[in-house]
């Protein structure tokens, strides 16, 4: 499909299945949901982006966006944004940070630390499918990603 | 010594001189009566007597007028040629000895007024000494402070009225006995360090515990100074002493009111932290299963509905319909608790600016209707803008929302007549009112006086008005006639220094 070809990869990090579940069916509805890599915590996803563990023998390309949740196991999404954002190769992955928080500190501190989008996750579904589509759309269609990126 | 005035003083003179001329006769006629007796050679001793009487008691003048005539009678009387003035060179010792005798005599005398003079100068100085420390003394009774003076032994020696009236005892009690033991002082250091620094430095002071007369305690904050004698040992101690009893306890009481309110202040810092860590939890963890009951609903809906029977499919919007509603729920919630812990950024606004944005904001709740709104003047505003557009837009669609039963709507937004200090505001409309009853509910959090099918909302809107308006120093209230409309008003501090024009 044309906008298939288009699409970056897009690296979600996610802690709660539910939440997952619900972002790859909003994706899927606009065929976004194929390259979608989950990061299940914040080491998960820096094991990922900096190619160890597990990843050790992925071709080492970013993805065209990354969609971080604040809240995470082990190593939570501000520290991963922290250290996403103080790497040289990997600074400029664009981030958007999609949480349930609404607190203005959290906002606040993702911004400082060089965000790039902040969306808090709409509690009615349709308003989460299209902040989802959107943002699927936005970053892994229509922005061009920076040179480095997996674009198919 | 005063000096005697000036007749008295002519009259001393004279009294002197007559003095010298009485002690010369008199030693004259008991010359020559010796010499008529045949007693020879005294009348040189008679005549000197006399003129020592002269010198002795009346001075160098009178002593002088004594010699002289003593010389010219003696010269006379008794050496040859006799019975003539006429001096020969025989008479010159005896004119010597008259003269230097008489010298001597008022030299003597002169010493002997002096050292008179000296002591009786002394005397007076003593007496007037002795007349300035007694006042002294009794000075030191008029002091509230009480005072008093031991030896280097402890006994009292000097006791005055206000150590009477702190201590209850009298000075005859007092003087003589050991004062730490009458007193039964504590001290605040051993005494051993209290009496080297006393004997170092010369002072102490410090607050010692004492028992009265009575048996009750006192708390005084006492200073000594030591006196020490021409030897520079030491004799005595002045100790003078206030009752800090009641400043004592006062500032016992200030320490342990603080304390609890340190405590309190720390019990309060930790709920509010407590507080905020629970708005988070909420914020993000309420919110998510939340969104997973409405989004698998909604997946549920699209995927079954055509399967699903009617009743069915009603239960799966009941369910969406409370899954938003509790989402408006929660977010109305953590906006009114971030009002209680959101600084205010107070600058000085516009309010028909600040309305016309609120009204932007709500025009979708009035979409379709047919209001007529009327606004009045609005002055300038001191305060925290955001929040303030917050209040408005919370008043303005409320009073959106409860006309939503009049075919035709009237809202009002004008600034009624406050007082000197508060500009109080308004918003009026043609509603359904409420019942005044019910006034003291309104303003409450989750409380609504209209029925959830009637009139949607969180019952959290006119809480957070009322609180951000008392966070700015005013009031909010309300007047309503049941079906004849309601007029929300809130009051606030006039920007200072600034003219208001209505």
């Amino acid at each position: 499909m044309e906008t298939m070809n288009k699409l970056g990869r897009i690296l979600l990090v996610e802690d709660d299945p539910k939440d997952v579940e619900l972002t790859l069916t909003a994706l899927e509805d606009y065929n976004l949901a194929n390259e979608v890599v989950v990061a299940r915590d914040g080491e998960h996803a820096l094991d990922y982006l900096f190619c160890r563990g597990e990843y050790k023998m992925r071709s080492s390309d970013n993805p065209a966006v990354m969609l971080l949740d604040l809240k995470l196991p082990k190593v939570d999404g501000l520290e991963v944004l922290k250290q996403i954002k103080s790497d040289e190769k990997l600074r400029m992955i664009p981030v958007v940070v999609l949480t349930s928080s609404k607190e203005e500190k959290d906002m606040v501190a993702s911004y400082k630390l060089g965000v790039n989008a902040y969306v808090v996750k709409p509690v009615d579904f349709h308003e989460f499918v299209n902040a989802i589509k959107e943002l699927g759309a936005f970053w892994a269609v229509i922005n061009e990603p920076p040179p480095g990126s997996v674009r198919k | 010594m005063a000096q005697p005035k000036l007749p008295s003083q002519f009259a001393h003179s004279a009294l002197r001189y007559g003095l010298a001329v009485a002690s010369f006769a008199v030693a004259l006629g008991l010359a020559l009566l010796a010499q008529y007796y045949g007693f020879r050679n005294v009348e040189v001793p008679l005549l000197l007597f006399g003129v020592a009487v002269t010198a002795w008691y009346a001075g160098p003048g009178p002593a002088a007028l004594a010699v002289v005539l003593s010389i010219a009678f003696f010269d006379y009387f008794f050496t040859e040629p006799r019975y003539t003035f006429y001096v020969t060179s025989s008479d010159i010792p005896y004119l010597t000895v008259f003269i230097s005798f008489a010298l001597l005599v008022a030299w003597f005398s002169a010493v002997r007024r002096r050292v008179e003079r000296d002591l009786r100068q002394a005397r007076d100085d003593l007496q007037i000494e002795v007349a300035e420390r007694t006042q002294q003394a009794s000075l030191l009774n008029l002091t509230h402070d009480s005072i008093f003076v031991r030896d280097m032994d402890f006994a009292i020696t000097y006791w005055n009225i206000g150590a009477q009236e702190l201590y209850g005892w009298a000075a005859e009690d007092a003087i003589g006995k050991h004062s730490n033991h009458l007193l039964q002082t504590v001290f605040p250091a051993p005494l051993e360090d209290i009496q080297a620094e006393l004997l170092r430095t010369g002072r102490w002071e410090g607050e010692l515990k004492r028992t009265t007369a009575q048996g009750t305690t006192v708390v005084v904050v006492a200073r000594y100074a030591l006196r020490r004698d021409e030897l520079e040992r030491p004799v005595a101690i002045l100790e003078t002493s206030n009752d800090i009893t009641e400043r004592k306890r006062r500032e016992q009481e200030i320490e342990s009111l603080n304390l609890e309110l340190a405590k309190r202040s720390t019990a309060l810092e930790a709920i509010n932290k407590e507080l905020e860590a629970f708005a988070y939890s909420v914020s993000h963890d309420l919110r998510a299963p939340l969104r997973h009951v409405a989004g698998f609903t909604e997946l549920l809906h699209k995927k079954a509905s055509t399967v699903l029977d009617e009743k069915s499919n009603r239960y799966i919007a009941m369910i969406l319909d409370s899954a938003r509603r509790m989402g408006n729920l929660i977010d109305d919630l953590l906006a009114f608790s971030r009002i209680g812990r959101a600084e205010t950024q107070k600058t000085l606004f516009s309010l028909t600016q600040l309305v016309r944005e609120a009204l932007t904001e709500v025009r979708q709740d009035a979409e379709g209707r047919n209001i007529s709104w009327k606004i009045g003047t609005l002055p300038d505003f001191y305060g925290d803008r955001s929040m303030l557009r917050l209040v408005l837009v919370n008043l303005i669609s409320n009073a959106i929302k409860f006309t939503r039963t009049r075919p035709q709507a009237e809202i009002e937004i004008g600034c009624a007549n406050g007082d000197r200090d508060d500009l109080v505001v308004f918003v009026r409309d043609n509603g359904v009112g409420f019942d005044m009853k019910y006034v003291n509910k309104l303003f409450g959090v989750f409380q609504r006086l209209h029925q959830a099918d009637e009139f949607e909302g969180t019952g959290i809107g006119l809480a957070t008005v009322q609180r951000i308006i008392h966070r700015h120093g005013g009031k909010a209230w309300a007047e309503a006639v049941v079906e004849g409309g309601a007029t929300f008003y809130f009051s606030a501090p006039k920007p200072r220094g600034l003219l208001w024009k209505p």
